[in-house]
C-alpha cells in the first residue's frame, strides 16, 4: 500500500506537468477546432460552428494533397531508413578497419538540428551554385533544378530524411541485435537453416519489437516534418513538398486561421494514431498472443 | 602661423566645445529620464536585417551604456519574427516590449489594437520626451504607420525602395554596347520599358551564353514555394502594368475579379505575369529557389545584367567588398514601365513599385513601457540616424539625406539616396488591408502553379480572383 502511494508520489510532477503541457493544450486544441476562428477577420471572435470544420476538411483539396504526398514521403523515407538501417546494423556487427571512425561519422547528422540540415541541403542543392547539381551535371549530364522540377525536390527531401534519421535506425537495431541470445542461431546452423531462412524465422520475429518501436519513432517523426522542409523547398515547387505539417503551419501562422488550422491538426493526430495502431496489429499483436 | 589656420583652429575648437556642450546637455537628459528605470531590461523582436542587425550591436549597447536600461533585441527570419511577435500579442503575455512592423503588416496590427499609440503615450508623459526626438523629423514613410488622426504608432527604423539594379560595367563597355546596338538597333541604356528591359536581358543572357559566362539578362524573384515570388509579382511588376492594391478593389466591395469590379485577372494582370514568366525564363537558374535574400546574392555574384532588387541589399550589392564581386559597378534606376504609367501615377493615381520598409511599435502587452518609449525615442534621433544610413542604406529621417556621411555613400551607390528623395513619391507600400496574410496565403499556392506551368496565366488568375474573394467573404470583409 504504502509502495503504491510513494509510486504516486514520484510519477505525481510527471503527472502535473504532462496535464499542464500535453493534456490541456489537445484539449484546448480539440475546443478551438469546433469554432470559426480568425483574428483579422471582421469579427475576430471564436465562433463556435458546430462540425463546419471536418466537414469542410473532407472537401479540402489542398489538405487532401498534403495527405497524400505525406503518406507517400513517410512510406519512402521510413522504409529505406529501415532497410539501410538495418544493413548498417549488420555492418557494424562485424569488425573492420576503420570502424570506430565510422560508426562516429554515421551517427553526425542525428545532433543536427533540423533546421541545420534544412540549410545545409538548401546550399547543396541550390541550383548553379549547389555542389550536387553541379557534379549531376557534370558526370551525368542531368539538370537537377529543385524550384522547377516536383520529382526532384521531393527526391531530395526523402534523402534528406534518409540521410538525417537513418543513424537512428541503425543504433536501435544495433542495442535489439547485440542482445539477441546466440543459441537459437547456433541451433538454426545445425539444423541446417540458411541466411535467409534466419533472416526470416529468428532475426526478424526476435528483433521485430525494436523495429516496430524504432517505426514508431519515425512514422510519427515524418508526419510531423516541417523544420528540415520548410528550410528547404518552403513546401514547393507548387505544393510538391506541402506535408500536412508544412500545410498546418501555414493555415495557422500565415493565414491565422486558428479553428480550421485546429480541425487538420487533430486529424492529422487522429491519422497518426490509426496509422501506429495498424502497424502494432499487423506486426506485434499476433505475436502476443501466439506467445 | 597664418591667420587661416588660426581662424581654422578657432573655429575647431567651438564646434568641438559646442558639441561637447550639446553631448553633455543630452546625455544629462538621457541619464535623469532614464534614472527611474536603470536596471530594466526590454526585449525586441525583429528580422535578422542589416538595419536591425545595428540596432542590436550597436544602438542598443550605446543606449544601455548611458542610461543602464539593458536592450535585448532578438534577430530571427521573416516568417518567426510575425509568429512570435503575433502570438505575444494575441496572447498579451508581454514577452515583448518591442515588435517590428513591417510596413504592410501595420493595418493587421491597427485592426486588433496591438500597438500603443505613441504620440498618445508621449503627449501622456512629458517627462519621458526627449529634446532631440520629434515626430517631424521622419520622412512621409512614416505616414504609413499613423492612424487617421495622425497618432504614430511606430517609429520607423527602415525604409527602402525596390529599385531597378544594372552592371555599369557591362552598360559602359564599349564592346558590347557596339554588339548591342548592331543586335537591337538602339544604345545600350537602362530600360524605360518592359520591351527594353526585355531586350537588354534577352542580349545579355545571349551574351553569357556565347561567352561561356555566368552572366544572365536579369534577376528573378521566382520562388515556386515561397511568397517572396507573390510579392515580386503584386508589388514589383503588376503596378507597372498599372495594376494596383494586388487587383483587389477596396471600394468595390473588395472585388478582385474582372466579372465583379477588380483587375486581378484582367487583361494587364495577364500581360504583366506573362512578361514576369518570360523573364524569369531567361534569369539565372537559381531563380525558381530565389527569394529577396537569393535576388540580392546573385547580383552581387555579378550573375546578372539587371534586375529588380530590395534596397536593403542595394548597399552591400554596391560598396561592400567582402560580399559583393560589384562594387562600383552598379547603377539604380526607375524600375521599366508599360506606357502611361508614369504620367498616371504623378497624376495621383496608383504607383510605380514597392515602397519598403518596417517599424518598431510597443505593444499594449508590454510591461515596460516607459523605458521602451525612451529606446524608441533614442532610434528615433535624427544623431544617430547618419552612421546607420551607412552600415544599412535605410534613411527614415529627412535631415539624413544631407549628412556627408551620407551624400558619400550616395555617391557609392550611384545616386540611390537621391531616388529615395526625389522619386520616393512614386513608389508606395503595400495596401492598407488588415487581410494582407490571409489573402497572400489563400491565392500563393495557385500562384506557384502558374509558375510551374501547371495552370495557364489566365486560368491561374481566374483562379485567384476567386480564391481572394471566396477569404475575404470567409473574412466578413467582402459582403
Amino acid at each position: 500500500m504504502q509502495s503504491k502511494r510513494l509510486g504516486w508520489i514520484l510519477l505525481a510532477p510527471t503527472l502535473v506537468i504532462l496535464f499542464f503541457f500535453g493534456v490541456l493544450p489537445f484539449i484546448y486544441v480539440v475546443y478551438v477546432s469546433f469554432h470559426q476562428w480568425n483574428p483579422f477577420a471582421v469579427n475576430p471572435e471564436m465562433v463556435f460552428n458546430g462540425a463546419d470544420n471536418f466537414r469542410q476538411i473532407v472537401f479540402d483539396p489542398a489538405f487532401l494533397k498534403s495527405v497524400g504526398v505525406t503518406v507517400m514521403f513517410v512510406i519512402f523515407a521510413v522504409l529505406s531508413e529501415l532497410i539501410l538501417g538495418y544493413v548498417l546494423a549488420q555492418a557494424f556487427m562485424r569488425d573492420f578497419p576503420g570502424k570506430a571512425i565510422f560508426r562516429t561519422i554515421h551517427t553526425l547528422p542525428l545532433i543536427m538540428a533540423p533546421i541545420i540540415v534544412g540549410s545545409v541541403w538548401k546550399l547543396m542543392t541550390t541550383p548553379s551554385i549547389g555542389i550536387i547539381p553541379h557534379f549531376l551535371d557534370e558526370w551525368f549530364g542531368i539538370t537537377m533544378n529543385i524550384g522547377t522540377s516536383a520529382p526532384a525536390a521531393f527526391a531530395t527531401v526523402v534523402i534528406m530524411d534518409i540521410w538525417h534519421w537513418t543513424p537512428l535506425v541503425t543504433l536501435t537495431l544495433i542495442a535489439a541485435l547485440v542482445s539477441l541470445p546466440p543459441d537459437p542461431f547456433e541451433q538454426a546452423q545445425i539444423d541446417g537453416a540458411n541466411k535467409r531462412q534466419i533472416f526470416w524465422h529468428i532475426t526478424l520475429p526476435m528483433i521485430a519489437p525494436a523495429v516496430v518501436a524504432t517505426v514508431f519513432i519515425r512514422l510519427m517523426d515524418a508526419l510531423r516534418t516541417v523544420d528540415e522542409v520548410w528550410m528547404l523547398t518552403g513546401g514547393g515547387p507548387g505544393s510538391a513538398t506541402r506535408f500536412v505539417g508544412v500545410h498546418i503551419f501555414k493555415e495557422v501562422f500565415p493565414k491565422t486561421n486558428y479553428g480550421y488550422g485546429s480541425t487538420i491538426s487533430v486529424i492529422v493526430l487522429y491519422l497518426t494514431i490509426v496509422a501506429c495502431w495498424l502497424l502494432y496489429v499487423t506486426m506485434l499483436a499476433p505475436r502476443s498472443k501466439k506467445d | 602661423m597664418s591667420f587661416a589656420f588660426k581662424m581654422g583652429a578657432s573655429a575647431l575648437t567651438l564646434t568641438v566645445a559646442a558639441t561637447s556642450a550639446f553631448a553633455e546637455i543630452d546625455e544629462a537628459w538621457w541619464k535623469s529620464a532614464a534614472e527611474p528605470y536603470q536596471g530594466v531590461t526590454i526585449r525586441g523582436v525583429t528580422e535578422s536585417s542589416p538595419p536591425s542587425l545595428y540596432i542590436r550591436e550597436v544602438l542598443a549597447p550605446e543606449f544601455e551604456a548611458l542610461t543602464g536600461i539593458r536592450v535585448d533585441v532578438e534577430t530571427t527570419s521573416w516568417d518567426q519574427m510575425f509568429d512570435k511577435a503575433i502570438k505575444d500579442m494575441e496572447a498579451g503575455t508581454g514577452i515583448y516590449d518591442m515588435a517590428y512592423i513591417e510596413q504592410d503588416i501595420i493595418y493587421s496590427y491597427l485592426s486588433r489594437d496591438f500597438l500603443t499609440d505613441l504620440t498618445q503615450f508621449l503627449a501622456d508623459n512629458p517627462e519621458l520626451n526627449a529634446p532631440t526626438y520629434d515626430e517631424g523629423n521622419f520622412t512621409t514613410f512614416a505616414d504609413y504607420f499613423k492612424d487617421d488622426a495622425g497618432h504614430l504608432y511606430g517609429v520607423p527604423m527602415e525604409a527602402f525602395l525596390k529599385v531597378y539594379l544594372y552592371r555599369t560595367d557591362l552598360f559602359n563597355d564599349p564592346d558590347i554596347q557596339a554588339a548591342f546596338k548592331s543586335q537591337t538597333g538602339r544604345d545600350l541604356v537602362p530600360a524605360t520599358t518592359h520591351e527594353e528591359y526585355a531586350e537588354i536581358a534577352q542580349f545579355f543572357t545571349e551574351y553569357g551564353e556565347a561567352n561561356d559566362m555566368d552572366l544572365w539578362g536579369t534577376t528573378a524573384q521566382a520562388h515556386t514555394g515561397h511568397v517572396a515570388s507573390w510579392y515580386e509579382y503584386y508589388e514589383s511588376v503588376a503596378p507597372t502594368f498599372g495594376v494596383y492594391n494586388w487587383g483587389i478593389d477596396a471600394d468595390n466591395n473588395y472585388a478582385a475579379s474582372v466579372a465583379n469590379g477588380g483587375e486581378m485577372n484582367g487583361p494587364e494582370a495577364v500581360e504583366a505575369m506573362t512578361w514576369w514568366l518570360s523573364m524569369r525564363d531567361i534569369a539565372p537558374p537559381e531563380s525558381p529557389a530565389s527569394t529577396w535574400t537569393e535576388v540580392g546574392t546573385t547580383f552581387g555574384a555579378g550573375r546578372a545584367a539587371q534586375g529588380l532588387v530590395y534596397g536593403e541589399n542595394a548597399g552591400w550589392i554596391a560598396a561592400d567588398e567582402s560580399k559583393s564581386l560589384v562594387v562600383g559597378k552598379v547603377g539604380v534606376a526607375l524600375p521599366p514601365l508599360k506606357d502611361g504609367i508614369l504620367e498616371e501615377v504623378e497624376g495621383g493615381t496608383g504607383y510605380i513599385g514597392y515602397y519598403d520598409g518596417g517599424a518598431f511599435g510597443m505593444p499594449h502587452s508590454s510591461k515596460n513601457k516607459e523605458a521602451t518609449a525612451l529606446f524608441l525615442q533614442y532610434i528615433g534621433q535624427n544623431e544617430v540616424q547618419p552612421d546607420w544610413a551607412v552600415a544599412a542604406p535605410r534613411v527614415t529621417n529627412t535631415a539624413t539625406y544631407d549628412d556627408p556621411k551620407v551624400q558619400e555613400m550616395n555617391a557609392k551607390l550611384s545616386g540611390y539616396y537621391d531616388l529615395i528623395k526625389d522619386k520616393g513619391y512614386l513608389f508606395a507600400g503595400a495596401p492598407a488591408y488588415p487581410f494582407h496574410a490571409q489573402v497572400r496565403e489563400a491565392t500563393a499556392p495557385i500562384f506557384y502553379q502558374i509558375l510551374l506551368g501547371d495552370l495557364g496565366v489566365q486560368e491561374g488568375l481566374d483562379q485567384m480572383a476567386a480564391a481572394a474573394e471566396s477569404t475575404l467573404t470567409e473574412l466578413g470583409y467582402r459582403k
